[in-house]
């Protein structure tokens, strides 16, 4: 039961009494009763901001907002056109990178995906056909697939991978999507993916079956 | 033990027993045992590639040197040699105790070797370890063996360092189809030969040889045939690197995935041992490994066998079927109660039918139900048509517990299919519960004669004339979803070999475990047909498993002794 306090004069519909105490009115000077003043205050901020915007972005003046802030104190970024810069080495969403000549560069060894802690990794393993230069020497991935909304971003795939073939240096982190299948990325949008540099390239140093210099496959060529 | 008293006259020393010490430990052998057979009886691994307990010596790896203690009062073998000297910087004359192969070696009396405990092998292991991967791709990340390769294990455990050689490795083929089971890798071979022996020891069929010479040797078929006896799959298994790989397993799965069940091989009454290696994410069953048993297969299983883990997803049924709709379970049964309906007036009516492609347990259930419950005594054997047999392990009856399900009959043995269609076509019977789904006469015979019955009730696990002609079919499990047990029946010239102490197999009742969680609706056999009964109205409550094996223990025949120590078996035994 509400401990009764006897100077409550508010009650309830039922003639019950209100538990607490009453909160204190405001002091309603004349300058807070008469708003106006107060509201050219605020508006003329709000215009102050508006203006010197307006005249930033058109200029192309817009500072940095972690390198310059605005004003001391002030932290808020324009968030998705501006992006903070992320650190190097921030584990961003997958890529897979490529070779020479655009094939993925992954082999499906399957080290990632034993060693991702969330399991989010399935790959299908396939050989190249017959005829190939890469046959017998490397196989391909017919399938690879991350879930993004399971991935925990720890990088374990990519200090798993033996041949630089996954990386997270994309700088990106994934968006929010409709609906959960969006998040679950297929080879082809992995590849798809450049590094910040720009570019797929590997720095695998191991070279190509059939590359020139690589000495072959027959036991003609002289070893 | 201070004090002893002084020595009389010592009597004659007795002859040195039959044992050998490795590294100090004391160890028995048998006449013309080598070292390394006395260690793998007793449990001590001496490291090797070339070497297999069931084939001939090679020693062509140099991997299970072991250094061999002089005898009391001779001198040991020395070699000279140089060895380098960091302090000098240069190389002095030293000298090092010849170290021996431990499988060509033969153990006599008394004899001292040092394995692990030696410096000498330790430094020869490594040294051979180098000498193998000096030429290797190091592709572990694209080949099969990854996982479950002697070249890994042993650079773990007796090299682990790099190798010192910069110059270019040496390149041979690779992916080189052998034949239609197997592909050859030349860079990842160690030419030990193993794969050599196995077709010309196990299969008799000479038809892989070695050519070329040091790190150019390389594994050939011979000119115009094909790797294609009946073992092929063996020379892969017994490859101790991934120098052959199965085309049927290759790239399919990682090892490291894969777990293996202790089974039985459903290909014929032979029934290998085996590992059923399946994925436990994905319940899918990958590939057959012979276990070793020297009763049945010793190490081997052949090529059909090795591939019949297919049946674990082929052909499967996985819901109950009434008049060849999907049904539950529940509504099956129903239905089943409806059709059998008239089977109590006249037991004589139904007619039995026992499965040699199912467990023991199965079979004891129906046998039971029949016997105990519905009265009937008329028992027939459904099996799958004989096939092709040879001398070394493949039965020409191809069903895996024909023994089994002739014994669960007992006093009245089941008669073989044929006899059941014409006592159909007869009228003798109205009513069929049967096991199993495959028939040894012709499918479009069967499934006629069996149209015309009031109720045909199936328990199956896969589809076949049987499942097809049933009015109502029952899901079962296959031997990969439930423990069971299966009593082989080698052909009478493999039980003579083995009896004349040569490659054969011998009868025996072998469990098989679980592998798979049950696909679709599969449920156990044995639980189906105690599932029928109580739907008939009868008291069968059998829960799991145990209670089967319970009740079969009751029983005093040799069948139920042998189920019941085949499962009493610890299964660390069977490993």
């Amino acid at each position: 039961m509400a401990k009764m306090t006897p100077s409550n004069p508010w009650m309830k519909p039922a003639q019950r009494q209100v538990a607490g105490r009453p909160v204190a009115r405001p002091n309603r000077t004349p300058s807070v009763q008469a708003y106006v003043p107060e509201f050219l205050k605020g508006m003329s901020l709000t215009m102050r901001h508006f203006f010197k915007n307006t005249k930033e972005m058109m200029l192309g003046q817009t500072p940095d907002p972690v390198l310059e802030a605005l004003e001391e104190g002030v932290t808020t970024i324009n968030y998705p056109e501006q992006k903070r810069p992320y650190p190097e080495r921030f584990r961003g969403i997958h890529r897979l990178t490529l070779r020479e000549d655009g094939a993925p560069r992954c082999v499906a060894c399957l080290c990632c995906s034993t060693a991702c802690p969330a399991q989010c990794i399935s790959i299908e393993a396939g050989e190249y056909p017959e005829g190939d230069r890469r046959r017998g020497y490397e196989r391909f991935p017919q399938s690879f697939v991350i879930d993004e909304l399971r991935c925990i971003f720890c990088g374990y795939c990519v200090e798993a991978c033996p041949v630089d073939a996954i990386r997270m240096d994309t700088g990106l982190h994934a968006v929010p999507y409709d609906s959960r299948d969006q998040f679950i990325y297929g080879k082809d949008l992995l590849m798809a993916f450049a590094g910040r540099a720009g570019d797929h390239k590997t720095a695998n140093p191991r070279h190509e079956p059939g590359d020139p210099g690589h000495p072959g496959v027959t036991r003609e060529h002289e070893h | 033990m201070a004090t002893t008293p002084p020595a009389e006259k010592p009597p004659a020393p007795p002859p040195p027993p039959n044992t050998i010490k490795i590294d100090g430990r004391e160890i028995p052998f048998k006449k013309g045992d080598t070292i390394i057979r006395a260690a793998h009886d007793a449990g001590i691994d001496i490291p090797h590639y070339c070497w297999h307990p069931g084939l001939s010596v090679a020693a062509n790896c140099r991997m299970c040197l072991v250094e061999i203690l002089p005898p009391p009062g001779r001198p040991a073998m020395e070699l000279d040699i140089l060895r380098w000297d960091a302090e000098k910087n240069d190389y002095v004359p030293a000298k090092k105790p010849k170290l021996q192969p431990a499988c060509q070696q033969g153990c006599t009396p008394g004899m001292e070797v040092l394995s692990d405990s030696s410096d000498n092998v330790a430094e020869a292991r490594s040294a051979v370890q180098e000498l193998l991967l000096l030429n290797h791709p190091v592709d572990c990340p694209i080949c099969d063996q990854a996982g479950e390769c002697r070249l890994q294990d042993y650079w773990l455990e007796h090299q682990r360092k790099g190798k010192r050689m910069q110059q270019e490795v040496v390149h041979k083929p690779k992916a080189v189809p052998f034949g239609p089971t197997i592909v050859y890798d030349a860079e990842r071979c160690i030419v030990c030969t193993r794969c050599v022996r196995v077709s010309a020891e196990l299969a008799g069929d000479p038809v892989l040889s070695i050519r070329e010479r040091g790190n150019l040797g390389e594994v050939t078929v011979s000119p115009g045939r094909e790797l294609d006896h009946d073992y092929t799959l063996m020379t892969e298994h017994v490859c101790p690197v991934g120098a052959l790989t199965s085309s049927d397993f290759r790239f399919k799965a990682r090892v490291w995935f894969l777990r293996g069940a202790r089974s039985v091989c459903q290909g014929c009454a032979t029934g290998c041992s085996s590992f059923l290696d399946y994925d436990p994410r994905t319940n899918v069953a990958h590939r057959y490994r012979p276990r070793e048993n020297p009763l049945v297969n010793r190490y081997w299983m052949c090529d059909e066998g090795m591939l019949s883990y297919k049946r674990a997803h082929e052909d499967r049924l996985t819901a109950a079927l009434v008049g060849r709709e999907d049904a539950t379970i529940d509504e099956a049964l129903q239905a089943a109660k409806e059709q059998l309906k008239g089977h109590k007036n006249d037991p004589t009516k139904i007619a039995i039918v026992l499965s040699a492609q199912h467990s023991n347990e199965d079979n004891f259930a129906l046998a039971t139900l029949a016997k105990t419950y519905l009265g009937a005594g008329d028992f027939f054997l459904a099996k799958r048509a004989p096939g092709k047999g040879d001398e070394i392990l493949i039965s020409e009856d191809k069903n895996p517990n024909t023994r089994g399900a002739t014994e669960a009959a007992s006093t009245t043995p089941p008669r073989p299919f044929a006899e059941l269609v014409k006592a159909i076509n007869a009228g003798t019977y109205s009513y069929v519960i049967a096991l199993g789904s495959e028939v040894d006469v012709d499918a479009a015979e069967a499934q006629a004669a069996l149209g015309k019955l009031k109720g045909v009730v199936t328990i199956a696990s896969h589809q076949g004339p049987l499942a097809m002609a049933a009015h109502i079919v029952l899901p079962a499990c296959s031997w990969a979803e439930a423990d069971g047990t299966y009593s082989n029946n080698p052909d009478p010239v493999l039980q003579t070999k083995r009896s004349n102490g040569d490659n054969g197999a011998t009868l025996q009742t072998q469990r098989a475990e679980r592998a798979l969680t049950p696909q679709g609706d599969a449920t156990p056999g044995w639980k189906l047909v105690a599932a029928l009964a109580q739907a008939l109205g009868y008291a069968m409550n059998w829960k799991k498993l145990a209670d089967v094996r319970a009740a079969m223990g009751t029983e005093s025949s040799a069948r139920s002794a042998a189920v019941v120590e085949a499962v009493a078996v610890k299964p660390e035994a069977l490993a």
